[in-house]
């Protein structure tokens, strides 16, 4: 009996350890520096306290696309935001990938697009998305005050690039921030996340 | 001038005409920038429709160079291809028959799971019953995404005309023939491939053991997470001689998902005519399908204990019981005139001795069930030595009943008259209840089936209440009688027609050993069925022996050397008609024996059935389940019944449990039975779940359900 605790102990504990680099829900966000458009750091150090929701963005994918032309992502941004939610977008997409922002290119999409997200950090190597896990732009991830990780997956429940499936989608980014801010456990607090490939490096 | 071109716009409407009627299928383009990135098109596997015989259509993608669609399961990035259907009221549809897919790693050790250059997604159609003239349109709208550096989603709506006929003939058979060889194969047998999940933490693992997969270079699994909710991470594949470990990394809320559909892919190389793939969980003939939950939840667990407490009120009446019971009924009415309290303490060891025997019970299957054993009531008849067991306890009894020799407990053997069994000792009612349970668990199964199913399907506090509830109801008689020894008077008086009715309850004992030795027959056949009965009557003699001369009034020495006789006889004649004669007699086949139109189960004619469309009814049945010859000689074999499997085309098959089959016991598992009998139905097209008919079939049930 004691013998079959122990094997079971050692088991889990050599599962915990293997994956520890799978980034999970409940653990401490990893700490980054990036660059936005102007060449200026932002760290998500700087927004201790507050609840952060990072966005990986690709502004060549249909799915983001979806969810940007139909208005429901700046809706979302400017909801939060509004309640000093702190969204940074993020562009992993590599030099010569779709979706590669520059300095140039930056603020003509965030006007034409109206994004309200606080910031827009450029991620072209790759590194800070890869430490998260990022797979899809989409990938929604949101961090609580406590700078522990509260939700990571999919912007909503129905994974398609069609914007008449966002009036019956359940959206999960919502769903969680209204929990982890009422200081209550987030259900279902990791999903599949879809849309495009992460447009890494090769 | 002017009358060319209105010949001319008059060609052209022809051509338009003619084109729009023709059984053309004309492809549809995905263009993006100038470049052709996606053709789709439907293809059928036949040349004409043909009113109620399903047939196969195909989406038809091809993709240009280096881009690709997706499969069921994407992986971590894309959408799977999605086929709406528009289709005339009484068409039935299929799933989406998915070949295996490629398994592709994009830059940052992105992984999803698509097809390169050309895909055919296959569809079971099911025409009505009743066609009208003329060609039929088949209709669906088409949704992808195809990907290669950038997505793209694409949509198409997809039309082919078919003609109808009196019957067709095969169509495209080059692409349709790759195409389902592409497709993942049933998981194979358990002596092939034995699959095993577990859970730790947030990791699952399958165990394959299987040496003919652990030779292939190349080993993958293409996991089928049931919704989004269930985050899967890269599959890790581990080899060793026995087999694969696969690990699967999963995050979930739910702390009771312990497995996962998906698919084992193996090969020479990870390209795609040289693979291979088993599905796992999804389909017949696969084990771990933890989506086919028991239906029973939503039935309750009290209606289950209320079946539970009338069956083992029931027991008492069985053949195999009643002896036993009525004897202790006689013991009340020769104590009727006594002292209360006895009457009581003694009917209340009768009582303990039912739950002390059930409560065992639930403990020993609750002891298998948790150390990971497939448990299942009445599976101890598959077990030919259990049952020559029962037959001698059961022989031995009925010579006791007719007077042959009495059972004698030593502190009791002046007494002269059969005790034990008889006895009003409290020792000896607790022993009489025990056994009257063991007799009566062991012809249970028709009675108790259902409930004792759903209990063993639940957790151990349900199977222990399952099984109180059954000792409840066989106890109640006692209890009352016991507790109201005034009712005993109703009963009549004592006297030499307790005697009789003793001798008489000898006969249904016979009965039940007349249905052991035909079940024994069924499992080991002819000769080991006679070698039984020689080592029968053996035993038989044995007890005259005891009763001729093992006596109160002969002597210590007669006694001894009789004795001694006895033990020689039975040990011996045990030993050489049991130990050598019976004990090589080799396994009757029973899973090959034609039964009368029914063919013989294997998973690999069910498959083919189900692959062929064809609506297919097993029955589930066993030499030694009664409920299971009672529904085939008063529904199944009924002239009614065979006629209305023969109009339309069921093919029958009969999965015989007599020896407890492990291909039989697998899908008796995913239906959560455990055991016989269970009838299913697998309607045409494969397109509907599987209906399962109830234990007790009735012609009205069985012709409705048809």
């Amino acid at each position: 009996m004691k013998a079959k605790l122990l094997v079971t102990l050692l088991t889990c504990a050599v599962a915990s350890i293997s994956f520890a680099d799978e980034l999970k829900v409940g653990s401490e966000a990893p700490a980054f520096t990036l660059k936005d458009s102007t060449g200026k750091e932002h760290s998500l150090a700087d927004f201790k306290g507050k609840f952060v929701v990072l966005e990986w963005f690709n502004e060549g994918c249909p799915f983001v696309k979806k969810h940007y032309t139909s208005g429901n992502m700046q809706k979302l941004q400017g909801e939060y935001t509004g309640k000093d939610v702190v969204w940074l977008s993020i562009n992993s997409s590599a030099p010569g990938e779709q979706g590669h922002m520059t300095a140039e290119s930056t603020p003509k999409t965030m006007s034409e697009w109206k994004i309200k997200a606080t910031q827009i950090l450029f991620d072209h190597d790759g590194k800070v998305g890869k430490m998260y896990g990022a797979k899809t732009t989409p990938h929604m991830f949101v961090i609580d005050k406590e700078g522990k990780l509260a939700y990571q997956g999919a912007i909503d429940s129905k994974a398609s690039a069609n914007t008449a499936d966002l009036a019956d989608a359940e959206n999960y980014v919502k769903v969680a921030l209204d929990s982890t801010m009422a200081g209550k456990p987030v259900s279902n607090a990791s999903t599949k996340p879809y849309g495009c490939s992460v447009k890494y490096a090769k | 001038m002017n009358r060319m071109s209105t010949w001319r716009s008059l060609a052209i409407s022809l051509v338009a005409v003619v084109l729009a009627v023709s059984p053309a299928h004309v492809a549809s383009a995905q263009t993006y920038q100038g470049r052709e990135l996606v053709t789709a098109e439907l293809v059928a596997d036949t040349t004409t429709i043909v009113a109620g015989q399903p047939f196969t259509v195909g989406l038809l993608l091809r993709m240009a160079p280096h881009w690709h669609t997706y499969w069921k399961f994407p992986g971590d990035a894309g959408i799977a291809t999605e086929i709406k259907w528009n289709l005339p009221p009484g068409w039935q549809v299929g799933e989406i028959q998915w070949p295996t897919p490629l398994r592709l790693v994009e830059p940052g050790d992105i992984h999803v799971y698509g097809y390169h250059d050309e895909v055919l997604l296959m569809q079971q159609i099911t025409p009505p019953a009743s066609l009208p003239a003329g060609p039929v349109k088949l209709a669906a709208e088409a949704n992808w995404l195809v990907c290669e550096k950038i997505c793209i989603p694409g949509s198409a709506t997809v039309e082919l005309e078919v003609p109808t006929a009196g019957s067709g003939a095969p169509a495209n058979d080059e692409l349709f023939v790759r195409f389902r060889r592409a497709l993942p194969q049933p998981w194979p047998a358990d002596d092939v491939a034995a699959a095993t999940w577990s859970r730790a933490g947030s990791e699952l693992q399958l165990k394959v053991k299987s040496s003919a997969l652990a030779q292939h270079p190349v080993v993958e699994f293409h996991p089928l997470p049931p919704n989004e909710k269930i985050v899967v991470g890269h599959p890790s594949v581990q080899r060793d001689a026995e087999g694969v470990t696969i690990r699967v990394p999963v995050e979930t809320d739910d702390p009771k998902l312990t497995s996962l559909g998906g698919i084992v892919v193996f090969g020479h190389s990870a390209e795609a005519p040289d693979r291979n793939a088993w599905q796992l969980g999804t389909q017949p003939g696969t084990p771990s399908a933890p989506s086919i939950q028991p239906r029973v939840d939503s039935r309750g667990i009290m209606q289950f204990l209320l079946f539970g407490v009338i069956g083992g009120f029931i027991l008492n009446l069985m053949p195999c019981v009643l002896p036993v019971i009525s004897l202790k009924i006689f013991g009340f009415i020769q104590h009727a005139g006594h002292d209360r309290r006895r009457i009581f303490r003694s009917g209340l060891a009768f009582v303990a001795g039912i739950f002390v025997w059930f409560i065992a019970l639930a403990v020993l299957l609750i002891g298998i069930k948790s150390a990971g054993g497939e448990i299942g009531w009445a599976v101890q008849f598959t077990n030919p030595y259990f049952v020559l067991g029962m037959s001698v306890i059961v022989l031995v009894f009925a010579l006791n009943l007719f007077g042959v020799f009495e059972i004698t407990l030593p502190q009791r053997a002046n007494r002269g008259v059969m005790t034990w069994t008889s006895g009003e000792g409290n020792a000896a009612s607790f022993f009489q209840g025990v056994f009257a349970t063991i007799l009566g668990t062991s012809c249970t199964a028709p009675v108790l089936g259902t409930a004792v199913g759903f209990a063993l399907s639940q957790s151990s506090a349900v199977i222990l209440l399952m099984f109180l509830a059954i000792a409840a109801g066989m106890s109640a008689p006692y209890l009352l009688l016991s507790a109201q020894p005034a009712w005993v008077k109703l009963l009549p008086k004592p006297g030499a027609w307790m005697e009789r009715v003793k001798q008489l309850m000898g006969f249904p004992m016979l009965a039940t050993l007349v249905f052991l030795l035909y079940v024994l027959g069924e499992q080991r056949g002819l000769a080991a069925l006679i070698w039984v009965l020689c080592f029968l009557l053996v035993v038989s003699l044995a007890c005259w022996m005891k009763g001729a001369f093992i006596t109160p009034l002969a002597s210590a020495s007669t006694r001894a050397i009789v004795l001694a006789l006895m033990l020689l006889l039975v040990l011996g004649s045990g030993a050489y008609f049991i130990g050598g004669k019976f004990a090589a007699t080799k396994l009757e086949t029973t899973a090959t024996k034609a039964d009368g139109d029914w063919i013989p189960f294997t998973p690999e004619r069910l498959d083919a059935e189900l692959a062929r469309g064809a609506a297919v009814f097993i029955d589930f049945t066993a030499a030694w389940c009664v409920t299971c010859k009672f529904n085939k000689a008063t529904v199944l074999d009924t002239e009614a019944v065979r006629e209305a499997f023969a109009r339309r085309g069921i093919v029958k098959i009969k999965a015989d449990w007599t020896n407890a089959d492990p291909a039989i016991t697998k899908i008796l598992k995913q239906f959560g039975r455990p055991g016989v009998p269970l009838y299913v139905l697998y309607p045409a097209g494969n397109s509907v779940e599987p209906i399962v008919l109830p234990e007790l079939l009735t012609k009205n049930i069985v012709l409705e359900t048809l």
